[in-house]
């Protein structure tokens, strides 16, 4: 329980330097929120002078002629009021923004998370259980493989197989524009079951697929390595041959010995590459034009946004600080040596 | 008391290595009879464990090659496969662990791993097996068994754990009990404790026990009889008194002067033992104790004496050539 409380007495640090971090890299990019819009408000008839006095008029709008560190603190002390502010192009609030994006970008990396672990698990115990055989070694070669692949490249390629050649599966989006939904939670499935309405549910998982399987991909090759060297260590440990002797089947021993104790490293490893999983997110997003907190970032960084910026960096650090205490939670309820006082 | 509950001829267990194939055990012949505590003793590497294990099959492997018989309730478990061999494993033959600590399952209560021994074998509701467990946990004598039933093993002492090691091999009242140096990783008084229960179990159950350890005055305070292994061979066999007051070979007599000794008067003693077992794959044509033997001439090496009655009473073996008298090998300094 201590290390969970030490974790969460941890975050708002975490927070601090990340928020820190992203509001000093955003503003070292070349260019400027001012240049962009100065040029566009004109719709591109603008002189050059225009645009210089423009620029000007929209850096004291923004409160972007302010020195940085007076810019610094009153963007700290919104933070700490809750207040991420709005977007530079068309003002909108920043938290109704995310409100929007990060349930979407949620069901995206879980959905992913649930079927890199589904299909990591699956091939590794297979491949530990047949190691050495030929199923091993395919099983392995696979799963370097697909662990090796870009997102970019896997995200493209699914496309281009499932969306453009063989039509199996809508390519963009989260949902189907005609659709009528009222979103309550955001959370699609969620809303499903509290508006009764079953037939969202489709549509959407529809759209899920193709985005959280490429997702998926290289984190289920990495898991795949990581259950099979787990699984083959425990299969090695005293209390397995200890259910041996009890007369136990090999599945029974696998179910209720091997798999429990082989999950404590998997449950770890899988906290930290939750944050390479937000990473991948942040592409397959962009790739599916799908409407998540990642896709936010990336338009936010393309047009000099910089609370938009701000805003999306710390909601995706904000959720993988989330999901890795889940994950020492999780820990603590498989492995009862960690549960101490 | 002299039935045959379980007979092992030939048995040999070798290992694929990287140097060869390793002989584990080399031909062992021994009998277990009902009821009895069995001792096999010898140094560490001698192929006690990988004799025991082989009973059941525990160290079958696509590295290890068992051959031989072991004849058990009119089969052979060395030929039998893994299905059949699940019915025997923890309900007619049951192993306890050196290491108790590795040998429980760290993430599962230590009631429900003695449960699960019950009902791998019983058609019990769950209830009922884990109040049967709660019993046994009192019946090794933990003090508060629906408590320690509870427990994960690391909130359990060393001693507690291996009680519940033992209560987990009595689950199904086996006929056969393997106890592989069950005391070996406790400290001393516990030890007592554990071998004192593991006698009052033999003689309130009935269970045969094979009692592996390389302690002598283990064997001097609960075993009826005791085979000594060496280099994979059983190289003396016979009753306690026979093999601990009249040992005939040259190891035995080697192993018991390394025991220290606190009671009666300092006895002259043997050279104890110099030199190592032999745990490498090649393997000397004669007897695999001759490197190391005090005593050894040169037909030690001629070629591997048999296990045979010599000069000991009717089931006392031994495997050497030496033609002597105790008093030629007694004076030597
Ligand atoms: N699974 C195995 N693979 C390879 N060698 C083994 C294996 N098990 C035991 N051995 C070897 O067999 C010999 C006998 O080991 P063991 O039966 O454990 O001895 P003991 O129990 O008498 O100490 C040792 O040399 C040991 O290294
Ligand atoms: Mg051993």
């Amino acid at each position: 329980m201590r290390l969970v409380l030490k974790r969460l007495a941890a975050v708002p640090v975490v927070l601090l330097v990340l928020s820190t971090m992203v509001f000093a890299a955003i503003r070292l990019l070349p260019g400027s929120p001012a240049t962009g819009l100065a040029a566009g408000g004109a719709s591109g008839t603008a002189t050059a002078a225009d645009i210089t006095a423009n620029t000007e008029k929209i850096n004291a709008a923004l409160g972007l002629d302010k020195p940085l560190l007076s810019q610094y603190w009153s963007f700290l002390s919104d933070i700490v009021h809750l207040d991420l502010g709005s977007s530079f192009y068309g003002g909108n609030d920043i938290t109704g923004l995310l409100g929007d994006t990060l349930p979407a970008t949620i069901e995206l990396t879980v959905a992913a998370m649930l079927i890199a672990v589904l299909i990591g698990m699956l091939t590794g115990i297979l491949a530990a259980l047949r190691r050495g055989t030929w199923i091993d070694t395919a099983t392995r070669t696979i799963g370097t493989v697909s662990f090796s692949l870009p997102w970019f490249a896997l995200g493209v390629l699914s496309i281009v197989v499932f969306g453009v050649w063989l039509r199996w599966l809508p390519v963009i989006g989260r949902l189907p524009n005609a659709l009528d939904y009222h979103p309550l939670t955001n959370f699609v499935l969620l809303d499903a079951i509290l508006q009764d309405r079953p037939e969202l549910i489709w549509p959407w998982l529809e759209h899920l697929i193709l985005p959280a399987t490429t997702l998926a991909l290289s984190m289920a090759g990495f898991i795949t390595r990581i259950v099979r060297a787990s699984v083959l260590e425990v299969l090695g440990d005293d209390f397995v041959r200890t259910a041996r002797m009890k007369g136990l089947s090999p599945a029974a021993i696998l179910r209720r010995h091997v798999l429990r104790n082989s999950s404590l490293p998997i449950v770890t490893v899988l906290g930290l590459q939750f944050g390479s999983l937000l990473g991948g997110s942040v592409i397959t997003e962009t790739v599916f034009s799908y409407p998540g907190v990642g896709n936010l970032l990336v338009n936010g960084i393309l047009q000099r946004d910089y609370p938009i910026v701000q805003g999306a960096a710390l909601a995706i650090a904000l959720l993988f600080t989330l999901v890795n205490v889940f994950v020492d939670l999780l820990y603590l309820a498989l492995d009862p040596r960690l549960r101490k006082a | 008391m002299s039935e045959t509950l379980l007979e092992i001829r030939g048995l040999t267990v070798e290992f694929d290595v990287p140097a060869g194939r390793l002989p584990a055990v080399a031909g062992v012949d021994l009998s277990l009879r009902r009821g009895e505590i069995l001792a096999l003793v010898g140094e560490s590497g001698s192929g006690k464990s990988a004799l025991s294990m082989s009973l059941v099959g525990l160290n079958r492997g696509p590295r290890a090659h068992i051959g031989g018989e072991v004849l058990f309730g009119g089969r052979d478990l060395v030929a039998a496969d893994e299905k059949e061999l699940r019915g025997v494993r923890g309900r007619d033959i049951a192993v306890v662990f050196q290491d108790a600590l590795a040998a429980l399952n760290p993430t599962q209560r230590v009631g429900d791993q003695v449960a699960e021994m019950i009902r791998t074998h019983r058609k019990v509701p769950k209830r009922q097996a884990r109040e049967r467990a709660v019993e046994l946990l009192g019946e090794v004598g933990i003090g508060n068994p629906a408590q320690a039933a509870r427990a994960y093993p690391h909130q359990l002492s060393g001693g507690m754990r291996q009680r519940v090691m033992i209560a987990i091999g009595l689950a199904n009242d086996p006929a056969v009990l393997i106890a592989d140096e069950p005391t070996t990783a406790l400290d001393v008084t516990i030890q007592s404790q554990v071998l004192r229960l593991l006698k009052r179990l033999q003689a309130d159950h009935g269970t045969a026990i094979v009692l592996i350890t390389h302690d002598l005055g283990v064997v001097a305070e609960v075993a009826d009889r005791v085979a000594v292994m060496y280099a994979g061979r059983i190289i003396e066999s016979g009753t306690r008194d026979e093999v601990l007051f009249h040992p005939q070979h040259p190891y035995t007599m080697g192993l018991l002067s390394s025991v220290p000794r606190v009671d009666g008067p300092a006895v002259a003693r043997l050279p104890a033992i110099a030199g190592s077992p032999l745990t490498g794959v090649a393997r000397p044509k004669g007897c695999a104790f001759a490197p190391r033997c005090a005593f050894a001439h040169a037909a030690c090496g001629d070629a591997i004496p048999q296990l045979q009655q010599r000069y000991g009473g009717q089931a006392h073996l031994d495997r050497c050539v030496l033609e002597r008298s105790r008093e030629t090998l007694a004076v030597t300094p």
